[in-house]
């Protein structure tokens, strides 16, 4: 099931002008390719989540300007196109007493995907209850 | 009105009185203080070698250092049983500075505290609000002690609270008004917010200031602010707490008690001793003090003294308000903070790094602490939560190690500015303007 944990990072960001033109541009110069982007703020900062194409690359280039990161291990289901389907997902790791710390969803290549983070420990379960309910996980976004 | 005859007698009469005391009290210290024995001996001295009060300079200095490294009663002269107050201030390293009390030294600070008063125009008719804090502080107890003896009514608000104070210090006829400067022009805003009249609200007639740099501007709009007269009073818990000088109305300059203090301007550098006139850090010997005699202690404050009579009758020597200091402490609202305070706490703190920015600035009329902190790699989290966490976590051991509140901020590493490589430790963004 540890096939199913995807990259993702999680970078500190100060709440001011720039600071996230910083990461980016430094990302696009590196070629790096943006998978996926989730800003979540508080007041002050921020944490900026972001998966990409190359997540060991990444780390070293934003650890060499000095950003701060986490590399975190997320799931990613794909979006299937019916009423319900997210539901589908939430109530199978409800019923499992697996909690979701949070989500959000992408979109590549015209398909969809629902990222979600779960308490680490917890990662490998989620991954087998959702597979065996014939839940399509992404191995790669 | 002058409380003690003493604080107008002839030079040589307090010369007289000054020279008999300490070399009681170089004695004592011999004596009694394995401390001060051993610095003595160091310098092959003995209390027999003071024969004039210029043979102060030949007795070893002490610093705040020694205090800490004798930690908590062991530069005490007397039982501990004869101790009736135990005062502490916050420490560097979590050991605070711990000063302590017979029955004769609160004898003693009553006394010179009665002196502020008097010299403030209080007397028994008076009802005193009394705002600084109360606690292991020595402003609020200190303050509150003098009032009764010089026998006015004590209100004894302490600090915070603000709008209650205002309302308490009109409905009880406040007449004098203890505090912090900045607190009570913190007052005046909550005053004027409620609407209410200065002039017709209020009774009071003076104040006295201190425990904070004070510049003459503050110290004009405290008093025009309020319509009252403005004393300044100075001290420190180690050589007594609040009542080692004080400003009469005649001037800026503070009368130092010094039949009980004696003062000295030094060269920080060298330690030699300066004229009348001549700024440096100020030094004192208590000479009277029982439970906790210092010789020589320095006290970081930059300031110089004048022995030309003042028109208010006092022959005591004056110091000039004080400007500036001679090590790295800062005063937020009143609370000493040594940035290696602040170090302390952050190297406490898991995975934080020691690149950190002590930032003090001015909300309204307090002080305001932030502490900008960077994230390394180690502290960083996937939660929103658990950063909130780590920054209130670090506010919390600042307060409790500090005494203060302020207010952290996480920022992104590298981007505390460093000046030759080194982190700028300290932006004060508070003017002090007129020093």
């Amino acid at each position: 099931m540890k096939k199913y944990a995807i990259k993702q990072l999680s970078i500190f960001v100060e709440n001011k002008m720039g600071e996230l033109t910083d990461i980016t541009t430094l990302i696009s110069k590196n070629n790096i390719s943006f998978k996926s982007i989730n800003l979540v703020d508080a007041n002050e900062f921020g944490i900026l989540r972001v998966i990409v194409d190359d997540s060991d690359k990444t780390k070293k280039v934003l650890d060499d300007e000095g950003f701060s990161l986490t590399i975190t291990d997320v799931l990613a289901v794909e979006i299937d196109d019916h009423v319900g389907s997210f539901n589908e997902v939430i109530t199978e790791l409800s019923n499992n007493n697996i909690n979701i710390e949070y989500t959000y969803t992408i979109n590549n290549n015209q398909k969809g995907a629902f990222v979600f983070k779960v308490a680490s420990s917890d990662l490998l379960n989620a991954a087998e209850v959702l597979h065996n309910s014939n839940i399509k996980i992404l191995e790669e976004i | 009105m002058i409380w003690n005859q003493i604080e107008s007698s002839s030079r040589e009469k307090i010369e007289e009185v000054q020279l008999k005391r300490l070399q009681e009290t170089a004695q004592r210290v011999y004596s009694l203080t394995p401390f001060y024995k051993k610095k003595f001996d160091e310098l092959k001295i003995t209390p027999n070698d003071i024969k004039s009060l210029d043979d102060i300079s030949k007795l070893p200095f002490t610093k705040k250092q020694d205090l800490r490294d004798h930690y908590p009663f062991g530069l005490f002269t007397v039982p501990n049983n004869e101790i009736v107050r135990i005062h502490s201030s916050s420490g560097t390293t979590g050991k605070p500075t711990v000063v302590g009390y017979n029955k004769e030294d609160m004898d003693l600070w009553d006394e010179v505290m009665a002196r502020v008063y008097t010299m403030a125009g209080a007397t028994a008719e008076d009802t005193v609000h009394n705002a600084y804090g109360y606690g292991l502080f020595t402003g609020g107890l200190g303050f509150h002690n003098g009032a009764y003896k010089v026998g006015a009514t004590v209100i004894p608000s302490s600090g915070g609270f603000t709008d209650r104070q205002v309302m308490l210090m009109k409905d009880f006829s406040a007449t004098i008004l203890a505090s912090t400067p900045s607190f009570a022009l913190h007052m005046a805003e909550s005053a004027k917010k409620a609407g209410m009249n200065f002039k017709k609200d209020f009774k009071l007639k003076a104040g006295i200031f201190g425990a904070e740099p004070t510049s003459d501007g503050l110290k004009d709009e405290v008093s025009k602010t309020w319509g009252i007269d403005y004393h300044e009073v100075y001290g420190l818990s180690e050589i007594i707490g609040p009542g080692v000088s004080c400003s009469c109305k005649h001037s800026n300059l503070l009368h130092i008690f010094e039949d009980h203090f004696f003062a000295e301007i030094i060269n920080s550098e060298t330690g030699e001793v300066l004229p009348d006139g001549q700024r440096g850090e100020l030094v004192f010997t208590t000479l009277t003090k029982q439970a906790l005699p210092l010789i020589r202690y320095r006290t970081g404050d930059i300031t110089s003294l004048t022995h030309e009579p003042c028109a208010c009758g006092r022959t005591m020597v004056r110091m000039e308000s004080i400007v500036g200091r001679a090590d790295d402490m800062m005063i937020i609202n009143g609370v000493n903070v040594y940035p290696s305070q602040v170090e302390h706490v952050i190297s406490q703190t898991e995975g934080l790094t020691l690149n950190y920015q002590i930032v003090i600035d001015k909300k309204g009329h307090l002080d305001k602490l932030e502490i900008l902190v960077e994230v390394s790699d180690e502290v960083m989290a996937d939660s929103i939560a658990a950063m909130g966490k780590l920054k209130t976590d670090i506010e919390t051991a600042i307060l409790n190690n500090l005494y203060v509140n302020a207010s952290v901020k996480l920022v992104v590493p590298r981007t505390i500015e460093r000046s030759m490589g080194k982190a700028v430790r300290i932006i004060d963004k508070r003017v002090l303007e007129g020093n």
